[in-house]
């Protein structure tokens, strides 16, 4: 059985998307400690809907990234092909 | 820029069986020199942040060993 090779857009998209959701983690736990940080959050917004863009783009191109409703599904249901996002 | 090394010299007993070590040293967290966090640090970009683990220069820590210092 063939094994199925990503294209190599695929790897740099979920790069893009580990940076952002790092960042995003960071001002999170930034955000605890400094609730009335403006600047904090206005930029924890701006990448919050870069994480939503890149999270379109890659489920258009390459099926669900999250499971249990966080992602649409295909048809058929596509989630058990592999490779998941976390073993590529 | 301050090194986050920090040396002692260990008592050396005249009863050591082996050679003394005369100065020995350790790494701190660059954490510990900054109290609350002050809003409106210099940060990393994304891409970069997420390579050397942290948003903010200020905490970047590579914990270089002794030798590469």
């Amino acid at each position: 059985m063939s094994q199925k090779q990503l294209p190599k857009e695929y790897y740099e998209l979920l790069e893009e998307l580990q940076a952002v959701d790092f960042v995003l983690v960071e001002l999170t736990l930034y955000l605890d400690t400094h609730p009335n940080d403006y600047e904090a959050i206005q930029q924890f917004n701006e990448y919050a809907k870069m994480k939503k863009q890149l999270k379109k783009r890659y489920e258009k191109e390459y099926g669900p990234l999250q499971q249990y409703g966080n992602s649409y599904s295909n048809y058929p249901w596509d989630w058990k092909d592999a490779p998941w996002p976390w073993q590529v | 820029m301050y090194t986050l090394r920090k040396f002692y010299e260990p008592y050396v007993s005249p009863f050591d069986p082996c050679p003394p070590i005369r100065v020995k040293s350790y790494v701190t967290p660059p954490n510990l020199y900054m109290g609350f966090q002050p809003p409106g640090l210099e940060q990393y970009s994304a891409r970069e942040a997420l390579q050397k683990g942290t948003l903010w220069k200020a905490f970047y820590d590579p914990y270089p060993s002794k030798r590469e210092e």
